[in-house]
């Protein structure tokens, strides 16, 4: 663990920017129709839920990192094997979002630009950025989320001036049932994107302020989830179920929808800025977390020997994952949710706390 | 410290070099700015794609007029023909010396006899996958011509025809209200929804064709080749089915609600058309109702406006002359309305989205009408329609000068 300190307001706003992160630029929840909004919604309770789990595993053991109490809670050897997995899972993850975030630079905007470019630039900012702490990265995070904000009002605004939305497209609401919007949360957007906050267990020990953990979490995936929530419906008001369903990524086409006044159109850099932004953040956020996790777990001094080789492992797990965007959504919706989430996020943590319950209580009565 | 200093230095330089530029740089002197596409069949069915190349030097400034300097005209065009979208597109690139830049692309026009023959749908996909293209490209159909012939066109106050294309449906949807401006994204999702169907602007180059082409042709006070819009080509599947002309296209799009401005004559005793209601703003809309599997559809239009003109003595100072003025207006919109609906559903194709409502307002009975909406269910369909019509003012002057003292 490096020496640092972050306040509760500087954690708020990693979390809403590593919620943002993809979420807001994918088509996230979409098999849920035209209430993927509402999907959206109801995955943002299950993931506060979720959050209480990891900040009541924190309330046990608020000074070491998740790779350590992990052993105490489970033993040594089993301890030592769930860290080891965690840290594959946030590599696995960051080199997931590193490839989300290459592909829709590539299929955008630099369409002959090799992948590995545009991966390799990203993820060099990040590895510099991590590199000067988490403290440099939450102090980035403070002035983008200003800028993602302000970019995300006028968008909003202008958006709503051009008379673009039409609400009749978000109807009927429950066409066919409650039952389409369960699955779809239960499958995917309790995950994506608020069970991800998981990576956040590694950063809660850094906070100066631990009784704040609660409230800066909690509100940070409430205000995050309702921006998605917002960008849904005004995604699917604006260009109908139909061609969200058939976009790779429906805001773009919502931006790019925009014209105000003749000369206010073509804004898909607000989409771009937005994009960068949110992607440094939560490939930076998972890069940390697997970072410090390796240090911890291999008792390894000074995070600069190893910022490098795992940066270059995210760097070419990334290009190899998958051989084409297609095949890398297929991977992201069948195989990472049910295999990779659902235990990391929901699964291990729950037990953990059942087990430390257990374990406190006997304490006491000793 | 040296070696410190000299390698920061250099890995600036090297930043500087590297990161500034882009991978696949495109100068703007070796681009072509394509304004506009024409897309039309061919006899032995391919797509035969007509640009329109901005010549930048010719249309800048004033140009033309006051140099006198340059006798070419502001856009120049090309045509290839391809089996599909992409080929006839990069095809074009052996006749142009700059690479096609597609990002401003404002108008798509589509030949008659590809919308009647082939249908639209297979050409938007390339389009539409292209990330230089844009979903808010304007799209026209060619009426009586090949879209080609509209492209070729040049015309006169907006020098380049693109632009005077959409100039021209943007001012007369915001008046007059027969004609639509579309753009590729609301076309695509009333493509695809099967609860409505598009309609489409028409544009029309009546005249001698060889002189359009050539600059001479827009050295005439009234050049003997212009572009203008026409009627509303109606769709269904995805094919031209029918043009429609004046009130019934003006009625089609006020169920659309798309009708900002108009004028609406009535009739005053026996004089024909004698009044005129200028429409100021209005609003439109269409709910269904599902009843023993019946659907029944209602339109209401609410509509404020003034007293254009007057060809009667009328004196419009009486508040209840302005009310009988309403009812007249009421009525007249009313029977515009019914007899567009009573056409569309003639030709079985519904453009006006009462499919929708119907989806809307009960989702259960639509499935079950939703593969026979068009042949079926649409033109049995019942229709009600209420006006409210408002005259707030009556202009500058109270009773005509046509009327005793």
């Amino acid at each position: 663990m490096e020496k640092a300190k972050i306040t509760p307001g500087q954690l708020f706003i990693l979390i809403f920017l590593f919620e943002l992160g993809s979420a807001l630029l994918i088509p996230l929840g979409l098999s849920a129709k035209k209430d993927a909004w509402l999907a959206i919604l109801l995955g943002m309770g299950g993931g506060l839920c979720l959050f209480l789990i990891y900040q009541a595993l924190y309330n046990y053991y608020p000074d070491i990192l998740p790779t350590t109490y992990m052993q105490e809670i489970t033993g040594k050897v089993l301890g030592k094997l769930l860290a080891f997995l965690y840290l594959i899972y946030f590599l696995y993850i960051a080199a997931r979002v590193l490839r989300d975030f290459g592909e829709m630079l590539v299929t955008f905007a630099y369409d002959e630009t090799p992948l590995f470019i545009i991966n390799a630039l990203l993820l060099f900012c990040i590895v510099y950025t991590v590199h000067k702490g988490i403290e440099v990265l939450a102090r980035t995070g403070e002035l983008l989320f200003v800028l993602l904000y302000f970019l995300a009002v006028i968008g909003f605004v202008l958006v709503v001036v051009s008379g673009l939305i039409e609400l009749n497209n978000l109807q009927p609401v429950l066409e066919e049932g409650i039952g389409p919007v369960i699955k779809t949360v239960v499958t995917e957007t309790w995950y994506i994107p608020f069970g991800e906050v998981v990576v956040f267990t590694m950063i809660f020990p850094y906070l100066n302020r631990p009784k704040h953990v609660k409230a800066a979490g909690l509100t940070g995936i409430a205000l995050s989830g309702l921006n998605i929530v917002i960008t849904m419906v005004v995604n699917i008001s604006v260009l109908s179920y139909e061609l969200v369903s058939r976009s790779q990524f429906p805001l773009l086409n919502t931006i790019q929808a925009i014209e105000v006044a003749e000369f206010l159109e073509r804004l898909d850099v607000f989409f771009m800025i937005a994009l960068i932004t949110g992607g440094f953040f939560k490939i930076g956020l998972y890069f940390y977390a697997a970072l410090i996790g390796t240090a911890d777990l291999f008792k390894v001094n000074g995070l600069s020997r190893l910022i490098y080789p795992l940066g270059l492992v995210v760097l070419f797990s990334s290009m190899t994952i998958a051989s084409s965007y297609s095949e890398h959504i297929q991977e992201g919706i069948r195989f990472v949710p049910l295999y990779m989430h659902l235990p990391f996020q929901v699964i291990i943590p729950a037990l953990l706390l059942l087990i430390a319950v257990v374990k406190n209580r006997k304490k006491q009565r000793l | 410290m040296m070696i410190k200093g000299l390698l920061c230095f250099f890995s600036m330089l090297l930043s500087i070099s590297i990161l500034s530029g882009c991978w696949s740089n495109q100068e703007l002197p070796d681009l072509a700015l394509v304004s506009a596409i024409g897309i039309d069949l061919s006899e032995d069915g391919e797509f035969v794609n007509t640009i329109q190349v901005i010549n930048p030097g010719n249309v800048a400034g004033e140009g033309i007029q006051n140099t006198g300097g340059s006798e070419s005209p502001p856009v120049s065009t090309y045509t290839e023909h391809g089996y599909n979208m992409t080929e006839a597109q990069r095809r074009i690139s052996k006749k142009v010396s700059r690479e096609l830049y597609y990002a401003h692309t404002n108008l798509l026009v589509i030949g008659e006899k590809l919308a009647e023959e082939r249908g639209i749908q297979e050409i938007f996909d390339a389009l539409e996958r292209d990330n230089e293209f844009r979903t808010t490209t304007k799209v026209v159909v060619a009426q009586d011509a090949k879209a080609e012939e509209i492209i070729k066109t040049l015309t006169s106050i907006d020098k380049i025809p693109a632009n005077k294309v959409i100039k021209t449906l943007r001012s007369t949807e915001r008046i007059w209200g027969e004609n639509i401006n579309l753009e590729t994204r609301g076309l695509l999702q009333k493509l695809i929804s099967p609860g409505t169907s598009p309609v489409i602007s028409c544009f029309r180059a009546p005249g001698d064709e060889e002189k359009g082409e050539a600059i001479e042709g827009i050295q005439e006070t009234q050049p003997p080749f212009r572009l203008q819009a026409s009627g509303l080509a109606l769709f269904k599947d995805g094919k031209l089915i029918h043009t429609v002309n004046g009130d019934t296209s003006k009625g089609i799009l006020w169920v659309l609600d798309k009708i900002k401005e108009t004028g609406v004559s009535l009739d005053w005793k026996q004089n024909k058309e004698a009044i005129v209601y200028e429409v100021i703003r209005q609003k439109t809309s269409v709910s269904a109702q599902v009843k023993n599997n019946q659907p029944k559809i209602s339109v209401e239009v609410s509509a404020e406006g003034d007293i254009g003109e007057t060809a009667v003595p009328i004196d419009l100072r009486k508040p209840h002359v302005l009310k009988d003025l309403e009812g007249l207006v009421e009525k007249e919109i009313k029977e515009n309305l019914l007899s567009s609906i009573k056409k569309t559903q003639e030709l079985q194709t519904d453009v006006l989205g009462f499919g929708e409502a119907v989806h809307r307002a009960d989702s259960e009975a639509w499935k079950e009408m939703k593969e026979n909406w068009n042949d079926e269910y649409f033109p049995e369909v019942e229709v009600d329609v209420k006006v409210h019509a408002f005259i707030r003012r009556t202009g500058l002057r109270n009773k005509p000068f046509l009327m005793d003292f």
